[in-house]
């Protein structure tokens, strides 16, 4: 219908219908300008015309991700490689769904190809050293927990059953009293940075979880500051929908808070460095 | 033959606005607007900072907190804010992709958050229409 639109506008019958690389390169332009539903419906349009053009597939990838339809941008991206196996925007596009589906392995082998043709590619290249780094530090898969609780915090009279969930939560009570968790708080974690998880209020069956992926975040912001040209993270606050958390650690550990959004930002950083200071005093 | 449809964008639409506004705040020295498939949109960065690695990243943090967030719930995050002891990145979250800022350690957090919330809202309501 756009191209429809377009080639009426521009007089007709009296011109020739814009070919399908015009129309590429058309949305392409709409895609740069962040008009993205147009340049979809200029890409779905061509690859109607032209089922076989690489520039289309990637462009309809690119509009897949950006309009967060994961499958669709893959499909996409897989036509192109089926057409031209080493195109390094489609392995790109791929790596980076596999990284955000936890698969940091078809992750780093689809960047290792990008880069074997195109050695000079700075965001395959960034994102490779991330998901080495993020295989050092074992926090590769989102949905993987992390090695298991060799609670620190937890006195050793409530260590010994350490694999029953009972005994772990009286545990973490006695270490909640001992740390003086602040009554706003609706979560607090407290790991190691290789997500071993020491002390967590309330613990759930998602609880390593979650920790895992808390590791994981404060690894992709590290990588995110370097880049910019700042030190390792520090303090993070993300806020959510319903709650705010608050996140401090240094090399060795990670605490985050969660509490309402009515929580004030000067309240919560008060109650996260106390409770980081007494963390870190257990930890040493 | 020139098939461009030429168009004022409307208020939010326009993303390269949008962030030259934000970086004009005291204490940020640069930012860029980057789409989910870490497409550089907009970039204004200090010397020295390269815009396509920082976009992927940026981009992939982003998507991780959009997909997972701190707490594993899929969902908004309106807005998040990392910090060394040399510098702050802000990302706020938009229907369209990251809008991300660099600031200095002294940077008022809470007045770039302020802007950055009322810079995300004002991209939703258009994007909304």
């Amino acid at each position: 219908m756009l191209v429809a639109r377009i080639w009426h506008m521009l007089g007709g019958g009296r011109r020739r219908r814009p070919t399908s690389a015009q129309i590429f390169r058309q949305a392409q332009r709409l895609r740069d300008q962040g008009r993205f539903e147009d340049a979809a419906e200029l890409v779905t349009e061509a690859l109607m015309h032209e089922p076989g053009s690489v520039v289309g597939h990637l462009l309809a990838g690119s509009l897949h991700m950006i309009l967060r339809e994961t499958g669709q941008a893959r499909t996409s991206f897989e036509r192109v490689l089926a057409l031209e196996p080493t195109q390094p925007r489609a392995l790109l596009g791929l790596a980076r769904i596999s990284l955000e589906e936890g698969d940091a392995g078809t992750c780093r082998d689809l960047l290792s190809r990008a880069l074997a043709r195109y050695p000079d590619f700075p965001e395959a290249r960034a994102l490779l050293e991330l998901t080495r780094d993020l295989a050092r530090n074992g926090s590769t898969s989102s949905a993987a927990p992390a090695a298991s609780a060799a609670a620190t915090l937890v006195p050793p009279v409530a260590a010994a059953p350490a694999v029953a969930a009972p005994a772990m939560t009286r545990a973490d009570a006695l270490a909640a009293d001992r740390l003086r968790l602040p009554p706003e708080s609706r979560e607090t974690l407290f790991m190691r940075t290789d997500a071993t998880l020491l002390f967590a209020e309330p613990r759930g069956p998602r609880t390593e979880a979650v920790a895992a992926s808390a590791v994981k975040l404060a690894r992709i912001a590290t990588a995110v500051l370097a880049r910019a040209g700042f030190g390792p993270l520090r303090h993070a606050v993300i806020e959510g929908a319903a709650e705010t958390t608050y996140l401090r650690m240094d090399d060795a550990a990670i605490l985050t808070l969660a509490f309402d959004r009515d929580v004030t930002a000067a309240t919560a950083v008060s109650h996260l460095e106390r409770m980081w200071g007494r963390c870190r005093s257990e930890l040493a | 033959m020139s098939i461009a449809v030429a168009t004022r964008p409307a208020l939010g639409r326009d993303l390269r606005a949008s962030l030259a506004e934000l970086v004009k705040l005291e204490h940020i020295t640069g930012g860029l607007v980057v789409a989910p498939d870490g497409l550089v949109i907009a970039a204004d960065l200090p010397r020295g900072i390269d815009a396509e690695p920082l976009s992927a990243l940026a981009a992939t943090l982003g998507r991780e907190l959009e997909l997972r967030g701190p707490r594993l719930r899929r969902g908004t995050f309106p807005m998040a804010q990392f910090a060394s002891v040399s510098g702050i990145v802000f990302l706020g979250s938009t229907p369209v992709g990251f809008i991300v800022l660099l600031g200095e350690p002294q940077a008022d957090t809470d007045a770039v958050r302020t802007a950055l919330r009322a810079a995300v809202g004002t991209v939703y309501r258009a994007w909304a229409r």
